[in-house]
């Protein structure tokens, strides 16, 4: 199982473009209590955003038929959020701006190209730091997922920093 | 009709009413309910209610008024402005119950259908004229569902009220014949002058009756298809038509509430008698799945 993973891993590397992020204008965000499964531009300024109202227990809009209550939820300090775009597999050429890594890489054992024609490449679209956080007929609240979710970083940079030898 | 009030928001309910007339809240009266709206696809449901003092019953029935769906719109139309007129005697209150609201209802996940819906508009038009103070004697409602259970309900929800729930109570008793004007003459308007919450591009008017049955309305519902959104708000999602056009022409859907077929990580019960291994796949840490969280190795 494992082994496996990592033999996936191998194949599908994934590269950041990281001069995406510093062009990403910040965007709006919806997260919904449901899933569509496609990927495609949906007219949210048409048909959602105007039908949001500020109802007495906070936002309410309707999705489908149904009822959806909402809230702001802010991103905790010192992160920001990127919404993250796939590249169309194509021929690329190495951008400068993976220099830098270039650099880190020659450290490692592997002579292999970091860049492989076969590899991934994302960039960033847009960034957030707060999004609009709904539920079905409730708020979320603070039980909600995601907001559990964001308190991963924090924890990951607490498990993974050096302890202070005393 | 001022309909003003709910052309700023229509995707909620608007109740709309008449200046109680003085003589109403000295006198006992008679009051009627009716709806208009109940079986189309498109647009809001109006429930409404007219009252009289028993004692000017008569001058209310001289008006001619009659059942909404033996007349045609101008009489409709005339018959109101005469009940404005007659203004001493005749109020009137609406319930304006939009399809968004509708939709909710019915979709929820305690779904809430449009029989109770109605019972509790209904009562609740009784409810507001009482609370205006007219002198509620008689309650004659048209019937939505059972007669005989809604009749109980009613009256046990106004003891003090005579209640007659009847079919056809918009052709036999004139109260209720004005209440299902003011409904039908409410609902009509404000089809015509919706305000469609959504920005729309080549929005045509050409829906028909409304009615799920009626080509022309089929064939509007299908040119308004949203893939993501399905239709406006206009639109009750929870038609049978409109569900069906949505499974056809629109994308899925999945809620959290929509069913719970596969379990995760439970396969079927007689894979406990198979041979071989069995292929369970390893669950992370229950961190990570309190938190929807998983691992972006590939994407």
């Amino acid at each position: 199982m494992e082994s496996s993973d990592e033999a996936a891993v191998q194949k599908h590397r994934i590269h950041l473009r990281p001069v995406s992020l510093r062009d990403a204008a910040p965007v709006t965000l919806h997260l919904l209590p449901c899933e569509v499964p496609v990927n495609q531009p949906a007219p949210v300024g048409r048909f959602f955003t105007p039908a949001i109202r500020q109802g007495p227990a906070g936002l309410e809009v309707s999705f489908r038929g149904r009822k959806l209550r909402g809230e702001e939820v802010v991103l905790p300090p010192g992160l920001v959020g990127y919404v993250m775009v796939m590249e169309e597999k194509q021929d690329f050429s190495e951008g400068p701006e993976n220099d830098d890594e270039q650099e880190e890489q020659e450290l490692v054992e592997p002579p292999e190209a970091l860049e492989r024609n076969f590899d991934c490449f994302i960039g960033a679209t847009a960034s957030f730091s707060r999004f609009t956080l709904w539920g079905l007929e409730t708020i979320p609240g603070p039980d909600a997922k995601v907001r559990g979710a964001l308190t991963w970083p924090s924890l990951a940079a607490a498990i993974h920093s050096q302890v202070p030898e005393d | 009709m001022d309909l003003s009030e709910l052309e700023r928001d229509n995707t909620g309910r608007c109740r709309l009413s008449s200046p109680v007339p003085a003589v109403c809240r000295k006198e006992p009266c008679a009051l009627g309910v009716d709806e208009a709206g109940r079986g189309p696809v498109l647009g809001p449901m109006v429930y409404a209610i007219c009252y009289c003092p028993l004692s000017r019953l008569a001058d209310l029935e001289a008006l001619k008024v009659a059942d909404s769906k033996t007349l045609s719109e101008s009489e409709r139309d005339r018959l109101f402005a005469k009940m404005k007129e007659d203004r001493d005697f005749v109020g009137w209150a609406l319930d304006v119950l939009s399809p968004n609201l509708i939709s909710t209802s019915m979709l929820g996940r305690v779904k809430y259908n449009l029989n109770s819906l109605s019972h509790d508009t209904a009562a609740g038009l009784v409810q507001y004229a009482l609370d205006q103070g007219v002198q509620v004697a008689q309650v004659f409602v048209d019937t939505v569902g059972m007669p005989d259970t809604y009749q109980q309900r009613l009256q046990q929800r106004f003891p003090g009220v005579e209640v007659t729930v009847k079919a056809k109570a918009d052709a036999l008793y004139p109260v209720v014949s004005a209440a299902s004007i003011c409904a039908k003459v409410a609902r009509d308007q404000a089809v015509r002058n919706w305000q469609f919450v959504e920005k729309l591009q080549d929005l045509d008017a050409d829906y028909g009756s409304g009615y799920p049955n009626d080509p022309k309305t089929k064939a509007w519902l299908r040119r308004h298809v949203e893939p993501v959104f399905g239709f406006p708000q206009f639109v009750r999602f929870s038609w049978r038509t409109a569900q069906s056009i949505l499974e056809k022409e629109a994308e899925d859907v999945t809620w959290e509430d929509s069913g719970t077929e596969d379990q995760e990580g439970l396969g079927r019960i007689t894979s406990y008698f198979n041979e071989g291994p069995r292929t369970r796949p390893r669950l992370p840490h229950r961190y990570f799945q309190e938190r929807s969280l998983e691992a972006a190795t590939s994407l």
